[in-house]
Parts: structure tokens; sequence; C-alpha cells
């Protein structure tokens, strides 16, 4: 049975400046591989854009900077209007406290249940002081992503697909106001692919966070996406609607458009 | 900062093998450095701290008894000849007693930890680092390394002298049982000139050094572990430099700590 991709309105979107990420002439280099050599973006509020580009050409090397795992060597990455690289651990830990970060691989912590993993980010930050309050936020947002019957299984219990939800569960339980996924949708198979698209799609409408999607799966990038924009060569090469940018006529933009 | 560059250009004058170990040592001592100023810092972990000592600690124990046990009636067995030919019999007890207590117990025990502690927490902070589980844990805004480092740390470093202290009372069962089968001694004598020989000298010291191997065994596995890299490779890499470095640390911590004690007089 394949998953219906239900259709939500058009969100509201500030357009009085309200960024959330900006980048501007951002450079990261490993040694003498330049990565990033010259990429700008704006990200505003509610809005969802996906990054394409092909394996190795810097996308995760960008969601990394973004949330400061990495350090840029030149150029700005302003995140709620701060200067990622100035910031010190402490005020880091807070900023990320709003950002959601769904990994490639989910990254669950694999000695810890469903339900502990969920937990851990909400009983450190103490924004849920009452266990029984842990205990019911736990329990909707696990029902949100179809996983609540897995609460007390270890990750290793989980299949790629329901990996991925608890990892998306884990990421939007602390309410985050935008969500970076890191190819949310790579390593499954077709059917599951569209679920985790729908649910992401659930989740941007129920919690109304902004995402910044990285992936070469151009379903989910149509779903998904309000902007696109393709990353080549370490600069966004090109920027637009999903209907703007397959109907460009450019060879390499329009790679990623071509039907197998 | 030109300090720094500095000693970066000397260190570049070296020969390839000269130039990892400085790295290392570096590396191993900034790490150091981090576990001090974030142990000093609340939040504390006290949970994961009981959670971590309860696996160092109590599931280290059945092969430290064990291997302890094994120790104390070989060592025994294998001292008396040499002691009957001198007609010092006797004396066995009281030797069998110092050694275990001074030397023996405290370094096989640290060994034994080295081996199963240290590869156990330098394979799983290798496994956590690559398959991003601290990237998870550091984007969440956590602090991975007070949850994960200064817990395991500190958790050795408790538990170390803890299995070193029942160490030492199951090897001197060891010696007891030993000197048992060659001609029978009562427990009540045994345990007598044992505890006749053994002083507070012997005992404080050793305690003391195991806080310090338990510290460096847990300190080598978290910083391998947290540094691993090159995927499952570097796991496997992690694991075994974890078992390797902790050993070598222990035998050098135990010389200087035998040095130590030596110059103030305590033995």
């Amino acid at each position: 049975m394949q998953a219906e991709l239900k259709k939500y309105p058009e969100k509201e979107k500030s357009d009085n400046g309200d960024s959330i990420i900006e980048i501007s002439h951002l450079q990261k280099a490993f040694g003498h591989n330049k990565v990033l050599t010259d990429f700008n973006l704006v990200i505003r509020k509610g809005e969802n854009v996906v990054v394409l580009g092909k394996s190795g050409s810097g996308k995760s090397v960008l969601i990394k900077c973004i949330v400061g795992l990495l350090k840029y060597d030149s150029g700005s990455l302003k995140v709620f209007g701060n200067e990622i690289n100035t910031l010190s651990n402490r005020d880091l830990d807070q900023l990320r406290s709003r950002i959601g970060f769904v990994f490639q691989s989910s990254a669950l912590y694999d000695s810890m249940t469903v339900r502990e993993n969920l937990e851990f980010s909400l009983r450190r930050h103490g924004k849920h002081k009452t266990r029984e309050e842990v205990k019911h936020l736990v329990e909707e947002t696990l029902d949100d992503v179809g996983l609540l019957k897995a609460i007390n299984l270890m990750p290793s219990e989980l299949s790629g697909g329901m990996r991925k939800r608890v990892g998306l569960a884990r990421s939007v339980i602390m309410k985050p106001e935008i969500i970076l996924y890191d190819e949310p949708t790579t390593g499954l198979d077709p059917i599951t692919a569209r679920e985790i698209t729908s649910l992401m799609l659930d989740m941007q409408a129920h919690y109304n966070i902004s995402s910044v999607i990285i992936s070469h799966d151009m379903f989910c990038a149509q779903k998904t996406a309000d902007r696109l924009t393709v990353l080549i060569d370490g600069t966004n090469y090109a920027d637009g609607t999903f209907d703007e940018l397959s109907n460009l006529d450019d060879p390499q933009v329009h790679a990623f458009f071509e039907k197998e | 900062m030109k300090e720094d560059s500095a000693g970066k250009n000397m260190i570049s004058l070296l020969p390839p093998g000269m130039q990892n170990f400085f790295n290392e040592a570096g590396g191993m001592a900034s790490f150091a450095a981090r576990f001090f100023r974030e142990f000093l810092v609340p939040p504390y972990e006290f949970r994961e701290i009981i959670r971590q000592s309860f696996e160092i600690g109590y599931r280290s124990l059945p092969l430290v008894g064990l291997t302890s046990f094994i120790i104390g009636l070989v060592f025994t067995l294998q001292s008396r000849p040499t002691l009957v030919s001198f007609g010092a019999e006797a004396w066995l007890p009281a030797m069998v007693s110092v050694s275990i207590v001074r030397e023996i117990g405290p370094v096989i025990v640290a060994l034994i930890c080295a081996g199963k502690i240290g590869s156990s927490i330098g394979a799983e902070l290798g496994s956590m680092k690559v398959t991003e589980q601290i990237d998870a844990m550091e984007v969440s805004g956590n602090n991975p390394f007070k949850f994960i480092v200064v817990s395991r740390i500190v958790s050795t470093t408790l538990m170390l002298p803890v299995l070193v202290m029942l160490g030492d009372a199951i090897a001197l069962t060891g010696a007891y049982i030993a000197v048992n089968i060659a001609g029978g001694v009562s427990p009540v004598l045994f345990f007598h000139q044992v505890f006749q020989n053994v002083s507070f000298a012997d005992v404080i010291p050793s305690f003391i050094k195991s806080y310090f191997f338990g510290f460096a065994i847990g300190l080598v596995g978290c910083y391998k572990g947290y540094n691993s890299k090159k995927g499952t490779e570097g796991v496997g890499r992690s694991a075994n430099s974890a078992v390797v470095v902790g050993s070598v640390l222990v035998f050098i911590l135990d010389l200087i700590a035998v040095q130590i004690t030596t110059f103030m007089g305590l033995f």
C-alpha cells in the first residue's frame, strides 16, 4: 500500500525579511579540498528549502556548519541572527535547542530504548519537569509518527524506516523552529521513502517547522520544497521552485530532474 | 601564537613516529584538561556515573575475582619451594601478602581492567562516534563530553580501587588455599601472619595509585574512542590502542608510584 501524500495549505510566509538562516559567501575546505567556495542562502520563517547536489558536493558539510558541528573558514553564517562561529559553547547549546537535526543514519542512541531516546533531551533541557509530562509528551510524539507500539524497543530491533521515524520524533519533540534533514529518504525502499516524505509534511504542518532538506530524492524534493537550491562546485549554482528549476535549460541542473 | 607555531615547527623536524607520539600526548593532555574543566562545572551526571560504575565495577568483578584468585594461588605455589629450600617456609604468608597488596594486586587488576574496561569504552565510544550518536547529542544541545566522557572517567577512577581491594582479598584467599595444599595451616594463623606483616604504609600507597590507574584507563579509553576515525576499522583500532596505551600507562604510573614511595621512605 502506498503512502498517500496529504495536501496542506500554503504556509504563511513573512515577507518582512524574517529570516532564520542567513548564509553569505560561505567557504569551507578540508586541507586542499575546497568543499564550499562561495555559498549564499537565506531561509525565512516557515520556509522549506531543499539543497540538491551530487554525493560529495558538500551538502552535509553545509548543514553541519549551520548547526556548528563544523567551523567554516570564512564568510558569514547567521542562525536566528547569531553568527555561528563566534558563539560560545553554552550559547551554541542554547541555539541548538531551537534546531532539530535528522541524521541520514538516524543516529539513535543504541544503548537506550526508543522512549529513552526521546526523553534524553527533554529531561536535560528541563522543559518538562514532571515525569508524567515527559511520559505524556513522548507517547504523543511517538503516536504522531505511528510508532507508539515500539516505545520500549531498542534501536537494534527497529527497521530502517522505523529508525527514521524515531529520529524525526526525537527532533520534533523539542519543538524546534527549524529542522535540518540530512538525506531523510536515502537507503529506504520507495514505499517507505514516500511514507517518510509524507511524515515530514505532517510534522511541518503540525508543528509549523521550517526545514532545510539535503536530498537527491526528487520525489521528496518536489513534495516538501517551497524552494530548491542546487549546490555545484561549492556554490549555490541555481535557486528556484521545483518547476522553475526543472524547466531550466542548463545541463548540470537538468541532470537532477532527468528520469531514469 | 608565535610559540605555538614554533612548537609545531620543532615537532615537524622529528621523524613521523615521534611526531605521532607528541601529537597523541598533546591531544591526550588537552583531553584531560577538558575533563577537569567539565568535571568541575555543573550540571553533574550522577545517574550516568552510577550506571557506569555498575557497568565498570560490578560487571568486571567476576573476571577480576577469578584472575586474582588464580594469581594468589599460583604465586604462592611457585614461591613455596624456594622458601622451603632456605628453611623460610614460615615467611610464606608474609611474603605473599606484602607482594600482593603492594604490587601484584593493583597492577594485575589494572591490567585486566585496561583490557576489559579500556577496550569496551574505546569500542563503545568509537562506535558512537562513527554512527554519529555523539554528533546527535551535540546538535540537540546536550554536552556529549560531560555525559559520555566525564561519567566514564569518574567511574573508572572510583571503581578501580574498589576492584583492587576486592582482588587483593580474593588473591589472599587463593594464597591461603595454596598454603593449605602443602601443609595444614589454619585460616586464623594465616591471616594473623598476613595482618602482622601488611601495614598501612603498604595499603595506602597501593590504594592511591589505583585511583591513578583507573583515571588513566578511563582517560585513554575515552580519548581513543571519542577521537575514532575511519569507520568500523577505526572502532577496532580505538579499542586496540585503548588497551595498549592504557596498559603501558599503568606500568609507567606504577614506576612513578614506586619511586615516590621509596623516596618518601614508606618501603
